[in-house]
């Protein structure tokens, strides 16, 4: 049964090893010239961590292939698409499914080793992809510290591994399901972006409680290393809270701080003004944040989240092929 | 043939009449929640420019739904454009189709005419949606002219939903197959808009480069334009960036080097740096910023939109080709 797999599928493995070499090839050519950027900057600071965050900061990516590594957010969806959808539903379509389920080899094991060796290469596919960009992603990470903000948190670690095996399941079981391969492409994409926009915009912020510390306005609170920031701002003694664009604070002020807002806010020094004003008069900076430390914990629960779900459709999918009449 | 279109089609037309629906409310919903927002901010700044660009549009749940319909052209492609004539050969109803009293010519100018129309109405309903419900981030933050903004307003969607219709099509119609042509679409689709972006749209019309004093104050172009590059160039035409640690390492004249702060941070703001400013001015060095002005927006938009719609016209004219010469 591993090699009729084999059979089927190595046209589109040579296709899918160009691509990967392909993308191998313009990560590494432009992930050197910034780290080489990088490593210039790094020596010309001598390790002085206040020249490596100055401003204007150095333009690390810059290069013609910059948008390339968050192009891989499409790769889970192109496998679950392309491979996943057609595994089950193309050859009911074509009946060779009736050829394929009057062998001796009984239905359970040719889904398992069809859809084993497509999950296989969707780990390999999402894992070469992921680690390319994580890499990549290094000096960014080092000078911006942003990779557990969203965007940057999707493309590296783990999770493109937990989304590329979720895509997968999807489209074999969607192709299961609606026994047509065009439908069950259409599910495939259009609930693997729907999934991935819920939970990194509704579910992923509140994988473990946020932090939240009150500060003094006029010292400001940065949390350390790369957290991730979910709301910033000030709140009254009365509890009206403020956030920290500033657009609506004229309205909520207090009289005597009223006046200080007539000069630009965008000049840092009439912003001091108000933010004293403002302590004076009790108002305290707050922010809510996951800490940086958490960045491991928070990409073994996605990635958790989308194995689990991956489990689940290949459950639904083995029993709906064991139960249909031939 | 009209008939026979719209009974095939009818299913595709109602599944993306909902999606379209429920696209446009929750466009709605939060387009006129950030209007409001930003009214209240325009009262509250009353015209100082700086307290407007302070404050923050809060766009909610919603907030990446905007750019996800970067997604709707290749998805219209690969579900709708690439079976219309794969799909037909593979199950073999072309046959039935082709001995008809109506013309192959007819029967396919009629079926791609409604597709390339449905495609083209899908991308601007979509893009007048985004345009409007970016109306107020446009005003705030004047970036209209960068990528995923410009990709997403005016009339480009309606260009590159038409193209990556008549990709799937003429790709169909190549390959006979609809899995091929889907991949087709996409590698396509997303290859052809990624060399464009990158490569073809900043030469769409010459760029505009402004040199100034590096002792005065900088240029910034106005408006929505987009940045291209800027930094100090030598009077040899060597390129440094204004980000203090790109100018060690030999990049500037000796007497210049010297007078960079020796170790580590620029201490109190740019004082310090006025010195290197003032030795490189003296050395022939000028400030530069290379641009294209905010008021070639719809100009771009134009050429941008024209290409993709000649590129969608020239496949249309392949498949139709194909589809008259093969043997049934």
């Amino acid at each position: 049964m591993s090699w009729v797999a084999w059979r089927q599928y190595r046209s589109q493995a040579v296709i899918a090893a160009a691509l990967l070499a392909a993308f191998a090839a313009a990560i590494l050519v432009d992930g050197f010239q910034i780290a080489a950027h990088w490593h210039a900057i790094l020596l010309a600071c001598a390790g002085n961590s206040a020249c490596l965050h100055q401003e204007p900061a150095p333009t690390l990516v810059n290069g013609l292939v910059s948008d390339l590594p968050y192009l891989s957010l499409i790769v889970p969806a192109i496998l679950g698409m392309l491979w996943g959808a057609p595994l089950v539903a193309h050859e009911l379509e074509t009946r060779t499914s009736d050829f394929a389920w009057a062998q001796s080899v009984t239905r359970t094991r040719w889904l398992a080793v069809k859809a084993g060796l497509l999950l296989l290469a969707a780990v390999v596919c999402g894992g070469v992809v992921s680690a390319l960009t994580t890499w990549w992603s290094g000096p960014g990470n080092a000078q911006s510290g942003g990779q557990f903000s969203p965007g940057q948190f999707d493309i590296q670690g783990i999770v493109p591994v937990g989304y590329a095996v979720f895509a997968m399941a999807l489209g074999i079981a969607a192709g299961t399901v609606a026994r047509r391969t065009l439908p069950a492409i259409a599910v495939a994409l259009g609930g693997f972006i729907t999934l991935r926009l819920l939970v990194s915009d509704v579910l992923r912020p509140h994988y473990l409680a946020a932090i939240t510390t009150y500060y003094n306005l006029t010292t400001g609170f940065t949390p350390a290393g790369s957290a991730w920031v979910l709301s910033q701002g000030a709140v009254s003694r009365t509890g009206q809270f403020v956030s920290a664009g500033w657009g609506s604070l004229g309205t909520f002020l207090p009289a005597s701080c009223q006046s200080l807002l007539q000069g630009p806010p965008s000049k840092s020094g009439s912003l001091s003004a108000m933010f004293s004003c403002m302590q004076a008069n009790g108002w305290r900076g707050v922010i809510t944040y996951q800490p940086a430390d958490r960045y491991r914990a928070f990409q073994g629960i996605e990635a958790g989240i989308y194995v689990l779900l991956a489990a689940a459709l290949i459950a639904v999918a083995i029993v709906i092929v064991r139960r249909r009449d031939a | 043939m009209n008939w026979v279109v719209w009974r095939q089609y009818r299913a595709q037309g109602a599944i993306a009449l909902a999606l379209l629906a429920a696209f446009t409310a929750v466009a709605l919903w939060q387009g006129l929640e950030v209007a409001s927002q930003w009214h209240s901010l325009v009262a509250t700044c009353a015209g100082n420019s700086g307290c407007l660009r302070q404050g923050d549009l809060i766009r909610g749940v919603a907030n990446g739904v905007p750019y996800l319909t970067l997604a709707v052209p290749v998805a219209l492609g690969a579900l709708c454009g690439a079976p219309l004539v794969a799909g037909e050969l593979e199950s073999r109803t072309s046959d039935f189709a082709w001995s008809q009293s109506v013309t192959r010519t007819r029967w396919l100018a009629a079926k791609t005419g409604w597709l390339l129309l449905g495609a083209a109405v899908c991308g601007g309903v979509v893009a007048v949606l985004v345009t409007w419900w970016s109306g107020p981030e446009n005003a705030q933050l004047a970036n209209t002219f960068i990528t995923p903004q410009y990709d997403t307003q005016g009339i480009v969607p309606i260009g590159y939903a038409v193209f990556a219709v008549a990709l799937g099509i003429a790709a169909g119609a190549v390959a006979r197959r609809t899995l091929p042509a889907i991949a087709v679409v996409f590698a396509g689709f997303i290859g052809l808009r990624y060399v464009i972006d990158d490569f073809v749209r900043p030469y769409f019309m010459t760029a505009v480069t402004t040199y100034f004093h590096l002792t005065g104050p900088g240029v910034s172009p106005p408006g929505a334009a987009w940045m291209l590059s800027q930094g100090m160039v030598s009077p040899t035409g060597q390129v440094v960036s204004f980000a203090v640690p790109d100018m060690y390492g030999g990049v500037l004249p000796a007497s210049c080097q010297n007078l960079l702060p020796s170790l580590g941070p620029v201490k109190g703001g740019n004082q310090s740096m006025n010195a290197v400013y003032s030795c490189l001015q003296a050395r022939g060095w000028r400030g530069f910023v290379t641009y294209q002005p905010a008021s070639r927006w719809w100009a771009f938009q134009g050429i941008e939109t024209g290409i993709y719609v000649l590129l969608a016209a020239a496949l249309i004219a392949v498949a139709f080709v194909i589809v008259r010469r093969r043997d049934a």
